[in-house]
């Protein structure tokens, strides 16, 4: 390891080991006393080359591949690959599939809302609020492990169809949970937004204007935290999202404390989705049959995963096994921000930063 | 000077062995209280002796580029200065070991002698945790050491002395300086958080920001004598506040229970705040630490010549 | 401007190119903008964010195979529920592109992706060192080309611990 020790300036690495990161990743930040002069990302410590691992297996194959690109938003990368391949197929699923789909995809928005929540604020420092949110987010996994079978990384897709089904004794469940959560994130909302030991730490802290965010790319919560109104879910309504419409969340500061605003108050919005989803569940067959072999074609299948949109281009040749599937993920987009903004704040100020866009590394580097 | 009893008193009681243990069960008092306040279990009892016992059994790494002798040497004085310091506290609740005339300044110095040797340890490497870290621990040495001093001085001239022993045999003559001095005595709590880098003032060893701060290159023995001398620091210094300023601890059982009261209201305070920056510590007392031990100096001037 | 407008701006706006184009749209919520001369990349990109036609979502290489002997690189924006992406065809021996960053700033690590995992060359681009791949990483070996043998990194498994 080479070291600078010149008098103005040295190098503080961040990565790719430090407790600041869930997931491996190197940044290294110069830094003048406590502010930083400029910075730099390395990524790729999880490259594990999925998108030609997937040239290589059939369509089905592929599906528990691309769950396992990401732990978080595992079921978001399963869902939009099997849309794509539905969609190239020509085949239809039924309004119950859809709908059991959106109550999965609603359920990992929770939890990775969650998660960020006490990762983030265990960052800033405050492990109070970091250990309660961690406690709340047991709710949202055990109704996920009764639905699925597992807390994470549920796997409930297969081509065509859904695996699991949702029964009267899950959805009364489910309302119970919901309702916890709701109060829980009603208290979390508040301390988010009057404490004054966390906002000192959050409020006008890694600022991205609207401009910013257009130009660097940003997309998600992320974006959406500095008034860029970019939201799949309302855009273009897929799955069950037409029958069963969300509200977009926007903020115009554009600091820390609008990230927390703006995933805090999507979660509302999650809850309420699942309320009238579970209780008024569509009927209809839990799978259709696929062919093994899909039409040759090409198609563009995207979602919204907790982070952001996830762009999915598969290409088929009329084989077995795909020709080509691209997959870029909101992390992407929103790193190249981290470094941007990082630049002038305090060092003390970067994990925070870094946390606040939500990174997800697995994702980032497949 | 009886030699037999200086070395007992030196190494076991009320120095020493004893002590060493008081302090890793204070640690553990404290650990355990913070994760009730955080809704989880904590650790068993003898989780900080555990940890101490396997970390003098691992080898000790001396990084590349530092100077050995200091890196080996650092430790050992930051223990020894905060045992110095514990002989002339009434630990345990009897009267100190030593006292003599102005050994509260000394002890205070000696208790800065283990944040000083940390500050040194972390300069002496090459590593950029270490040299953040240790920058931050001095800054906020500077920060919170007249605060903190000028409200432990507040008792000492109620008590007319600079002797610790008699400033606490004041006290407990049923003086309960927290409601004459009360924001002294605030000033005291929150600077003790301060001394022993407790959170929200952890930013000299802020672990999500810089690893360990001052000691990221400490492990085995040198990490196993910080950690004790924390944890001797932690005993001190409860004792001094509650001798002095909630009406002295007379009898063991006293000492125990107010140091443990004392120590529930810094858990709840830990548990409390987010961590601060290091700018905004040293605004924090520059501005309102400061102010507040003035304010009560000036109150209790004019009290005094009414 | 919402799915169906965008994609009807889109088709306006590129009908109205002097430049060789062939617009196809494979998907309700698609066109596809073949751009013959791929110079004619950058204004064309510029056009598309000058008429506000959505954000660059991601970048795609594709290999053709080495008997087409080309490359295609696809430009993805996405306006709503639209996706207007322009392609271009890039010789396999040589793919050269102009950057998007001077345009587009959030386009670098896309265009980092397409230079390390396809090789083509992104002209401009500041720090084209390697995103994802490994430093130790053999120089003129693509892995998403459809020619890549993972034999090749044999040698260099015994070197990397």
């Amino acid at each position: 390891m080479t070291t600078n020790t010149t008098s103005e300036r040295f190098t503080v690495p961040i990565g790719p080991q430090h407790p600041a990161l869930k997931e491996p990743g190197a940044f290294r930040f110069n830094v003048d006393g406590e502010i930083v002069t400029s910075a730099t990302v390395r990524l790729g410590y999880a490259h594990r080359g999925i998108e030609k691992l997937a040239e290589n297996q059939n369509w089905v194959q592929n599906i528990y591949l691309f769950e396992r690109t990401c732990g978080i938003c595992s079921h978001t990368h399963a869902t939009t690959y099997c849309l794509g391949v539905e969609k190239l197929a020509g085949v239809e699923v039924s309004p119950r599939v859809s709908a059991i789909r959106t109550l999965v995809a609603e359920l990992e928005r929770i939890h990775s809302h969650l998660l960020w929540l006490g990762v983030s604020a265990h960052e800033a420092g405050f492990d109070t609020l970091f250990m309660f949110g961690w406690r709340d987010r047991e709710t949202v996994m055990d109704l996920l492990e009764m639905i699925s079978g597992n807390r994470v990384n549920y796997s409930v897709n297969i081509l065509g169809g859904v695996k699991v089904d949702v029964t009267p004794e899950i959805v009364e469940q489910i309302l119970a949970g919901v309702d916890l959560l709701e109060e829980r994130t009603k208290h979390y909302l508040d301390v988010v937004s009057t404490d004054a030991g966390f906002l000192q730490r959050t409020r006008g802290v890694g600022v991205m204007t609207r401009e910013q965010a257009e130009a660097l790319g940003a997309v998600g919560p992320t974006a959406r935290a500095s008034g860029v109104a970019r939201d799949l879910r309302v855009d273009a309504p897929y799955l069950s999202y037409s029958d069963f419409p969300v509200q977009m969340i926007l903020d115009d500061r554009g600091d820390l404390e609008a990230r927390f605003v703006v995933r805090l108050r999507e979660l509302f919005e999650s809850y309420r989705l699942l309320r009238e989803l579970v209780t008024h569940m569509p009927e209809g067959e839990l799978a259709t049959r696929m062919p093994r072999r899909i039409k040759a074609g090409e198609t563009v299948s995207r979602l919204e995963a907790p982070r952001g949109d996830v762009f999915y281009f598969i290409q088929s040749n009329g084989s077995d096994k795909p020709a080509r599937v691209h997959v870029r993920t909101p992390t992407v987009c929103n790193m190249t921000s981290v470094v941007k903004l990082a630049l002038g704040h305090q060092l003390a100020d970067v994990p925070l930063i870094l946390a606040g866009i939500d990174p997800c590394f697995s994702c980032n580097d497949r | 000077m009886n030699t037999v009893t200086t070395i007992a008193a030196l190494l076991l009681f009320p120095s020493g062995l004893i002590l060493l243990l008081s302090g890793l069960a204070f640690e553990w008092a404290d650990r355990k209280l913070l994760a009730q306040y955080q809704n989880r279990l904590g650790p068993r009892w003898f989780q900080p002796l555990a940890d101490v016992v396997k970390l003098l059994a691992k080898e000790e790494v001396v990084p590349e580029g530092v100077n050995r002798t200091l890196f080996i040497a650092l430790p050992i004085a930051g223990l020894a200065g905060a045992l110095t310091a514990a002989l002339y506290t009434p630990l345990f609740g009897l009267q100190p070991a030593y006292s003599f005339r102005g050994d509260l300044i000394v002890t205070l110095y000696l208790l800065s002698l283990l944040t000083l040797c940390m500050g040194l340890a972390g300069s002496n490497t090459l590593d950029r945790f270490s040299l953040v870290g240790a920058t931050r621990t001095l800054t906020q040495l500077f920060s919170y050491e007249a605060p903190f001093m000028l409200a432990l001085l507040g008792p000492a001239v109620a008590a007319g002395s600079w002797q610790i022993s008699e400033i606490a045999d004041y006290s407990s003559a049923g003086r309960y300086l927290l409601l004459t001095q009360p924001l002294g005595f605030l000033v005291a709590i929150v600077g003790l958080m301060g001394k022993l880098e407790l959170p929200p003032f952890d930013a000299p060893e802020a672990e999500t920001e810089i690893v360990a701060g001052a000691l990221t290159e400490y492990s085995g023995r040198g990490l196993a004598l910080f950690r004790l001398g924390k944890g001797v620091e932690l005993v001190v210094g409860l004792t001094l506040v509650a001798a002095f300023y909630m009406g002295g601890v007379a009898n063991p059982l006293l000492w125990l229970v107010k140091t443990l009261i004392l120590l529930l209201v810094m858990v709840a305070l830990q548990a409390l705040f987010t961590r601060l920056r290091i700018d905004q510590t040293v605004g924090l007392w520059w501005r309102y630490g400061a102010l507040l031990v003035l304010v009560q100096w000036l109150i209790m001037v004019l009290v005094g010549l009414l | 401007m919402d799915t169906t407008e965008a994609l009807a701006l889109a088709k306006e706006v590129a009908g109205a190119w002097t430049w060789e184009t062939e617009l196809v749209e494979p998907e309700e919520n698609r066109l596809d903008i073949h751009l013959k001369n791929a110079g004619d990349l950058a204004a064309a990109a510029t056009e598309i964010q000058a008429n506000r036609l959505g954000y660059l979502a991601a970048i795609t290489g594709i290999d053709l195979g080495a008997e087409a002997g080309e490359l295609e690189a696809l430009y993805h924006f996405c306006q709503a529920g639209a996706v207007i992406t322009l392609r271009i065809r890039l010789p396999r021996e040589n793919p050269v592109v102009a950057t998007l960053t001077g345009i587009i700033p959030g386009a670098e690590p896309f265009e980092r992706e397409l230079s390390e995992m396809f090789g083509v060359t992104v002209e401009g681009l500041r720090a084209p060192n390697h995103l994802y791949l490994p430093e130790d990483w053999p120089d003129e070996v693509f892995p998403q080309r459809k020619d890549f043998d993972p034999a090749v990194l044999d040698g260099e498994a015994e070197r990397s611990v």
